[in-house]
């Protein structure tokens, strides 16, 4: 049997109503055992094993975090930290809070876009979900958003011009575009987008800017529908 | 402007030729084996996707010499664009403390003398998902390591053209990766004077007998034999001769090590940290693999081992768990810094699951550990190779 299952909730357990703790007659059925074919110190030991396990799942239980943290801390990581490097790093690593602490110090040290309070919410869901002692798989940051969310999302299905201001643009793409494509759109690690023939073709430059593309990440859960449409008005006016 | 929301999703097709459109800067998996056939990521285990590192998995080291499409890859950045390291538009700079500066091309690199060895190339962080406690980083497993033939010419033969002043005691590199942002710092490296100007360490341009792939630093990277690889800078553009070992977090900070052993702690080391340099003995397990099912009776263990710059004097395996080792024999090719294939016959007698072993020793005497000793970094695995595979009847 294994204690596993318990803490491989962590995050999750936290985005739907926690009924997940398993109890003593779920756990030993999991493991196809039968009681009578127990010695009374075998059973002694399971009780002692299973008891472990649902304390330990209590504490996770107190140190997950709220849906909607989750939900912007992994918006979050999209946004500012695969800017540089894919979300594949960062969830294979199994760190305690001070380390998770230090390394997002290092980041926003190196230039990671985070103000104070948005670390401090990623060190939160990161030291819950990526601990020392968390199962060796779990799912993508960007699967566990998909599962969680996406409020945003739904304004797909909604119809409807939606008109871009290029006043507003401007600040948009110097928050979210301008680390790689440059500034005033000139190009950078990313290619050149002032003038850029994408901004003509509609089609492909939602579907890069929602969906990504090669080394560009996807922005649909960061960045609204109005404020994408923003981004293009101010790019189509440089 | 007005955008159509259902408009954009009836043009959703046409974002198949988005890249045509834009045309791509980044360079991509694909662009950077280019002629080494479109091999892609298949036969390699990737950990970050961007920037890419990959490692082999030990199945391929069944064979001494690792293919350049199933070498493992490791970079901070990942490659500079395509274009900016062609042989017509790339340059090398020697300057600092030298008493001629040079900017050559490739072609004028290779009017020194040409040198062929066959070394191991190894990740400081290869093995570092085994220590406990866990720490950041990469987590490679085993595969972040293989064995090339490397031709190049002697950094010793570059330095002596340019005339190293008195003062200079150390050979930066810098190579022509870039962070996405200008906040990160670069990815400078520097070796003592002494290692430079040993006759093996080369300013490589083949691996295994091609161009040097575009993931592998072409077209020009340094090799250090029997160091670990961070000193083996890819994509070589400058290099600096100085009066003490280069500033910045890739040296002072990053692949460090405590002097002395430390308690496993998130804190501070609590020793004096120096530069990883050399690397430790090692052996590896390349088949069976974990999990195979094997036949009762002979069954063949192989496997390869390194020591740096020293040989390879035994290695044993155990296959009962650790508690009786048996010497494995030799086989093929010994070369310096080059890794020894090994073999072993196993009589596997009893049926079920049964764990492999394996453990070297070297020149010096040094023998692995069962496990390492635990740094912040993470680095310089080097504890036993083991795997469980199972005997059916």
């Amino acid at each position: 049997m294994s204690m596993r299952p318990t803490s491989s909730r962590v995050v999750l357990a936290s985005l739907k109503p926690s009924t997940d703790i398993p109890r003593p007659s779920r756990t030993l059925g999991r493991g196809g055992l039968a009681w009578r074919a127990l010695s009374p110190f075998t059973i002694v030991l399971l009780v002692i094993l299973v008891a472990v396990a649902i304390t330990a799942a209590q504490e996770e239980e107190r140190t997950a975090v709220e849906p909607a943290v989750a939900r912007k801390a992994a918006t979050l990581i999209l946004a500012r930290c695969a800017v540089c490097h894919t979300t594949d790093l960062i969830s294979q690593q199994r760190l305690p809070r001070d380390r998770w602490t230090a390394t997002v110090e290092k980041m926003v040290h190196w230039g990671a876009d985070l103000s104070k309070d948005e670390a401090a919410l990623l060190v939160q869901y990161l030291s819950a979900r990526n601990h020392p002692g968390a199962p060796d798989q779990l799912p993508s940051i960007e699967n566990e958003l998909a599962m969680a969310q996406p409020a945003r999302e739904q304004g797909v299905a909604t119809d409807g011009p939606l008109t871009g201001v290029a006043a507003k643009g401007a600040g948009l793409y110097a928050h979210n575009c301008q680390a790689c494509h440059g500034e005033g759109a000139a190009g950078g690690a990313g290619p050149k987008l002032a003038r850029n023939r994408i901004l003509k073709n509609e089609g492909a430059f939602w579907e890069t800017v929602l969906h990504g593309r090669g080394p560009m990440p996807a922005w649909g859960a960061v960045l609204s529908h109005q404020e994408i449409a923003d981004i293009h008005a101010w790019l189509a006016s440089r | 402007m007005t955008v159509s929301r259902r408009a954009w999703l009836k043009t959703l097709l046409q974002g198949i030729g988005v890249g045509l459109v834009v045309g791509p800067r980044f360079p991509t998996v694909d662009a950077a084996y280019g002629s080494e056939g479109s091999l892609g990521t298949g036969p390699l285990t990737v950990r970050v996707t961007r920037p890419f590192d990959a490692e082999t998995p030990v199945r391929e080291f069944t064979s001494w010499l690792t293919p350049n499409e199933r070498f493992f890859v490791r970079s901070h950045f990942g490659p500079p664009a395509a274009e900016t390291v062609q042989s017509d538009a790339w340059r090398l700079t020697v300057k600092g403390l030298v008493k001629e500066g040079l900017s050559v091309s490739l072609k004028d690199l290779q009017q020194f003398e040409a040198v062929t060895l066959t070394a191991v190339l190894q990740c400081s962080g290869n093995g570092r998902a085994h220590h406990r406690p866990k720490v950041p980083g990469v987590q490679w497993e085993r595969g972040a390591v293989g064995n090339a033939q490397w031709t190049g010419v002697r950094l010793r033969d570059v330095l002596q053209q340019a005339g190293v002043k008195p003062q200079g005691l150390h050979v930066q590199f810098q190579g022509a990766d870039r962070p996405v942002l200008a906040t990160v710092p670069l990815f400078t490296r520097s070796i003592p004077l002494a290692k430079a100007l040993h006759p093996d360490t080369l300013l490589a341009y083949e691996m295994n007998g091609r161009p040097l792939p575009l993931l592998h630093g072409a077209p020009l990277r340094v090799i250090t034999p029997g160091w670990m690889a961070e000193s083996c800078m890819k994509w070589l553009t400058e290099i600096t001769v100085r009066a003490d070992e280069t500033p910045g977090y890739y040296m002072q900070q990053a692949y460090r090590i405590p002097e002395t052993a430390v308690q496993p702690t998130s804190g501070l080391p609590g020793s004096a940290m120096v530069p990883v340099e050399q690397m430790l003995v090692k052996s590896l397990i390349a088949a069976p693999a974990e999990g195979d099912t094997v036949r009762k009776g002979p069954v063949t263990i192989q496997g390869v081992a390194w020591a740096g710059d020293v040989a390879v004097t035994q290695v044993e395996v155990s296959c009962d768990d650790g508690r009786t080792w048996e010497p494995a024999r030799f086989v093929g090719e010994e070369q310096p810094y080059a890794w020894r294939q090994w073999q072993y016959i196993w009589n596997a007698k009893s049926v079920g699951p049964t764990a492999i072993l394996c453990r070297a020793t070297d020149a010096r005497g040094e023998r692995q550990p069962v496990t390492s000793p635990w740094n912040p970094g993470g680095f310089l695995w080097s504890g036993w190779d083991r795997l469980t595979v199972t005997v059916a009847a």
